[in-house]
């Protein structure tokens, strides 16, 4: 019987199903992202249960200081609605062409990747939901990743920026100046790369995408630049601190073809 | 039905590996809970158990990983295998024994699996010295752990269906 299974797994590894996918994989992502879908709502309840109850101390001077926050942040968003609304006039005036809007899905992060060499997350958004191959995924924050390959129906797996393998084509948001981040760095840091040493790159300086790769849509916040180094050849060594933390990814919005909309995450709750 | 019970172990530790895990990630701390099962089987089990426990735990974790399929379930199955020979030739009975078998069997894993990786493709594997040594130590740490649950499970329940006896005699049931 074992090696009946050892077989079949050996023969469907090299055997690829009509999408292109390996059988062993898409048959193992398919059935296992149901089984971390419930695993995930379990562990999902008693972490609810700990923050609902349990980590409440403290929340009363927690809510006053964030009271002020939200004050502070109205003013703000008041001032840059006014900023965009000028903008937007100095657009027209100018006959400007405003950047193509994009249609978003909010998905809900089910788990992480089965082995700790690699940085991929599960999330409940799939084919049905216009979930593609290469599709960008961003949060609030800025870039997360990319859909790394054919999704279920209802899953996709996600290779993010911090991964050894991924890759991004960015800008420095003062300067212009081009280059690709890449993950793999420890510390959960992101190299930046194909930068001239004659260019000027300063620590601190804001890293977006540059929309350059056709896959991250122009102008996401990548993170900021944290050292800028000399180093061998024509090339700086610039390491960047990403907007985004990695480690507690929960929802994330998956960027699709279509008309510019969005919907909620398919969990719902 | 032992079969049954390798495989809901590996199942549990896969599951548990894409959801709990990455929130001990997020604080620092690496852990291969499919390596501690099949470790943990290959020790009870012995070397041809180790094996099977490996390879297909390993193909598993490669299937729903981003990486190639094949490296990890070579790389799990050679640890299996070793790790159950070794069991029968020493006593690693104590669950502090297990915990240290864990920990190389961790330092063997990873210098199989980047090995593997830097074999076949020109990726920088993100791994660092630090970092397998603290992934092997956490991996210890739960090892010798479960090791230490499931040798006391039933004595435990033994002993809880003895006092619940004996209460039964002394009030009646």
């Amino acid at each position: 019987m074992a090696v009946v299974i050892g077989h079949i797994v050996l023969i469907s590894v090299q055997v690829n199903a009509p999408s292109g996918v390996r059988v062993l994989e898409a048959v193992t992502f398919g059935v296992f992202s149901a089984v971390q879908r419930g695993v995930a709502r379990a562990v999902g309840g008693v972490t609810g249960v700990w923050d609902g109850y349990v980590g409440l101390v403290s929340v009363q001077a927690e809510n006053a200081t964030l009271r002020q926050d939200v004050a502070q942040l109205q003013l703000r968003l008041q001032r840059e609605r006014a900023m965009a609304q000028r903008a937007r006039g100095l657009e027209a005036l100018l006959g400007f062409r405003r950047d193509a809007v994009y249609s978003t899905v909010s998905a809900r992060v089910i788990a992480g990747d089965a082995t700790p060499y690699f940085r991929t997350v599960t999330i409940d958004r799939g084919t049905g939901d216009g979930v593609r191959r290469d599709s960008a995924v961003v949060s609030p924050d800025g870039v997360v990743g990319r859909v790394l390959s054919d999704p279920a129906t209802r899953a996709a797996k996600v290779q993010l920026l911090v991964d050894r393998s991924a890759a991004a084509g960015v800008l420095i948001e003062r300067t212009r100046v081009a280059g690709v981040v890449m993950g793999g760095v420890d510390a959960g840091l992101l190299r930046m790369e194909y930068v001239s040493k004659l260019d000027d790159v300063r620590v601190g300086d804001n890293v977006v995408t540059s929309g350059a790769d056709g896959v991250y849509p122009k102008g996401i916040p990548v993170g900021q630049v944290q050292d800028v180094g000399g180093g061998p050849g024509l090339y700086q060594t610039i390491h960047v601190r990403p907007h985004v933390a990695f480690g507690d990814l929960e929802d994330v919005l998956v960027i699709v073809p279509g008309p510019a909309t969005s919907t909620t995450a398919a969990g719902g709750e | 039905m032992k079969t049954a019970r390798v495989g809901l172990a590996l199942g549990l530790a896969l599951a548990l590996q894409t959801t709990v895990a990455p929130l001990l990630a997020g604080a620092g701390v690496t852990v291969d809970l499919v390596l501690v099962v099949v470790v943990l089987i290959a020790i009870t089990r012995g070397a041809v158990g180790g094996l099977w426990a490996g390879t297909v735990g390993g193909l598993l974790q490669d299937a729903l990983s981003g990486g190639v399929i094949g490296v990890g379930g070579l790389a799990k199955t050679l640890v299996g295998y070793v790790v159950g020979a070794f069991a029968v030739q020493f006593n690693v009975s104590r669950p502090w024994h297990q915990g240290l078998v864990v920990f190389f069997a961790s330092l063997a894993h990873a210098a199989c699996f980047v090995g593997l990786y830097s074999l076949l493709s020109d990726d920088r594997m993100a791994t660092s010295e630090v970092g397998v040594l603290t992934q092997a130590t956490a991996n210890a740490v739960v090892g010798g752990g479960i090791a230490a649950a499931l040798r006391a499970a039933p004595e435990a329940l033994t002993r809880r269906r003895l006092r619940r006896r004996s209460l039964t005699r002394r009030f009646g049931g």
